[in-house]
């Protein structure tokens, strides 16, 4: 009896999709870090140490120290819950604002969309990092003007997603005899509608994070996100920039990080639409 | 059947496109009636404008297509009615059953939720009570084991049984009239039989009205009282049932008749009708059989024969309905 249980939660396991599992354990990972920095990180993140300066990668410092003698491992670790919270900061707004516009447009369609056209050519007409830049440049640079500006960019994608999965579900029968029921076109777009659309916005979404930590780091690389001395993976990647010569751990650690982060999102997103597919 | 004022009533009934280069007329100027507790069956083949006949009785046709006309519910012109008014009767007066049970059903919900949300929306019946009669639903559509059942989700069940929970919603709020399109398409010949039995035995308990759509003489025969033949988006004909069947007076019905096997008639070679029916931008002046018909006179290419009484309560808008009416012999 007990073998047989076994065995059925062994399946189990290997039914999951593999890239759902490693997805999950790296972002379980960095989640772990960015929960509780204070008791994983060795040393103060800030804390310079005049003894230890540019040290290359060794027992005490396993990835090494920056110009400032800071450990880059405790920086490192700190900086996960800072750009965790720009991955979810900067598409929280644009998952449920973009997708419940993509519903209306998809489901209304006419002048409306129409209108949800231009504003997506405007938008797409311009590289995406070059109108965040913009606007974060005007709203001035720092951590919550980037997720505005990321904001006001993002729904697009998430809508015009959104607007197409509407457009092919609100052909289908349930949704006529939806009407047919007397049912309210509200009930209809978002108890029937909705539900029925939202595997690809979620699969989307998790993609969009590993861009959202990328974007981060790009404008913290850039000195438009987080401001030094907080520590942030494309900040700390930028420190390094002048010592590739002679520390290249300064920058190779928190680029490492980004890529596993990244991957972790991608991974995720994969296997859940895998999954999706198979309940199908 | 209808002395009395019939339930439904349609009249002049039109459905079009704008196809660009003109006006296509996908349904020209149908008219008919349903009385209580009658079945009627519009049969036709694919694109003769049956469907959207019926689903514009409901106004379930968007732009780009455009209905025009009137269709009388209980005195009440449904394609005039605010959509608040509209909502009202549909599900609770007016209940429609579609083709795929697959994705009538919406996946994502179980069926049991989704007949408490019709329930829900036109009974005033709440909380554990909207589940027993969920329960009594499933099982007056004769799903076994409804209790474990009503938890399922649609792609648990089979064609036939999603067909039965389809119904189940339908009827949920025991309306007066069901409309259903082509319901039992989908399903094999032996669940066929089973769902168009429920339909009638359902029917005869709620005292409803069914107006069934369908390209299948067979369950013409089998379920219908009256029927009315489309053809390129008119009606051609319209009888009882077995009138119908027996005495076809439009040429078209006798050449569908002539190509297909109906049991109690004797046996002999099937003959198909030649060529397609027109594309909607592509109809003749006259007669849209005209080009497929073996009796067509110059007077047919003309203009379109008009629907005619050409005896008790048979219509027929053929031309040369007399000379099939000489023609009928033993058969």
């Amino acid at each position: 009896m007990s073998v047989l249980a076994e065995k059925v939660v062994h399946r189990r396991w290997l039914r999951l999709p593999g890239s759902l599992v490693i997805g999950l354990l790296l972002l379980g990972l960095f989640l772990a870090a960015a929960a509780a920095p204070g008791w994983i990180a060795p040393y103060d993140p800030l804390a310079f140490d005049m003894s230890a300066i540019l040290k290359p990668p060794s027992a005490l410092h396993p990835f090494g120290t920056d110009n400032f003698g800071r450990d880059i491992l405790s920086r490192l670790i700190w900086a996960a819950r800072i750009d965790l919270a720009i991955a979810v900061f900067t598409t929280a707004f644009p998952v449920v604002f973009g997708t419940i516009v993509g519903a209306f447009v998809g489901y209304y369609g006419g002048w409306l969309d129409m209108l949800f056209g231009r504003v997506v050519d405007l938008v797409v007409t311009f590289p995406f990092l070059v109108i965040v830049i913009t606007i974060v440049s005007v709203l001035g640079p720092g951590l919550l003007d980037m997720c505005i500006a990321v904001s006001v960019v993002g729904w697009v994608f998430y809508a015009r997603l959104m607007r197409a999965e509407v457009l092919t579900q609100k052909q289908a029968d349930y949704a006529a005899a939806g009407h047919v029921l007397g049912y309210g076109e509200l009930r209809i777009i978002f108890r029937h509608l909705l539900p029925n659309c939202i595997g690809s916005i979620i699969v989307y979404w998790m993609t969009d994070m590993a861009l959202g930590i990328l974007l981060g780091s790009s404008l913290g690389y850039l000195g438009l996100g987080a401001q030094p001395p907080t520590a942030e993976w494309g900040v700390l990647v930028a420190d390094g920039k002048n010592f590739l010569n002679t520390g290249w751990w300064i920058s190779f650690f928190p680029g490492i990080a980004i890529v596993l982060t990244g991957l972790g999102f991608s991974l995720l997103g994969d296997g859940v639409a895998d999954r999706l597919r198979r309940g199908r | 059947m209808a002395a009395a004022a019939p339930m439904l009533s349609v009249s002049d009934l039109r459905v079009s496109i704008d196809a660009g280069s003109g006006r296509w007329m996908l349904v020209d100027g149908v008219s008919l009636q349903v009385g209580a507790g009658e079945v009627l069956g519009l049969v036709g083949e694919s694109g003769s404008g049956k469907s959207l006949t019926l689903r514009s009785i409901v106004r379930l046709l968007r732009p780009p297509l455009q209905v025009a006309g009137e269709v009388h519910w209980r005195g009440v012109n449904l394609l005039e009615l605010p959509e608040s008014r509209l909502n009202a009767i549909r599900g609770r007066e007016i209940a429609v059953i579609f083709q795929e049970p697959m994705t009538a059903l919406n996946p994502v919900l179980t069926v049991g939720e989704q007949i408490r949300e019709s329930l829900r929306a036109h009974s005033g019946l709440d909380g554990p009570a909207i589940r027993k009669r969920a329960i009594e639903l499933l099982d007056r559509v004769g799903i076994p084991a409804a209790r474990a059942r009503v938890d399922d989700y649609p792609h648990q069940f089979s064609g036939g049984m999603r067909q039965r929970a389809m119904i189940a919603i339908a009827l949920a709020a025991e309306p007066k009239l069901l409309l259903a399109d082509e319901p039992t398409t989908a399903l094999d010949v032996t669940i066929q039989d089973q769902i168009l039995k429920l339909i009638l035995r359902l029917k005869a308990e709620l005292g409803m009205s069914v107006v069934l759509v369908t390209h299948d003489l067979g369950v013409i025969a089998q379920t219908c009282d009256r029927v009315a033949v489309m053809y390129a988006g008119r009606i051609v004909e319209q009888a009882q049932v077995a009138q119908l069947l027996r005495e076809p007076r439009h040429a078209y019905t006798r050449g569908l008749l002539d190509s297909v096997p109906l049991a109690g008639r004797a046996r002999r070679p099937l003959r198909p009708i030649a060529g397609a029916p027109p594309a909607p931008g592509d109809r003749p002046p006259g007669c849209s059989f005209a080009p497929r018909c073996g009796y067509a006179t110059e007077s047919c290419r003309r203009a379109p024969p008009p629907l005619i009484e050409i005896g008790r309560a048979h219509l027929s808008a053929c031309l040369h309905h007399a000379r099939l009416a000489a023609e009928a012999g033993p058969s």
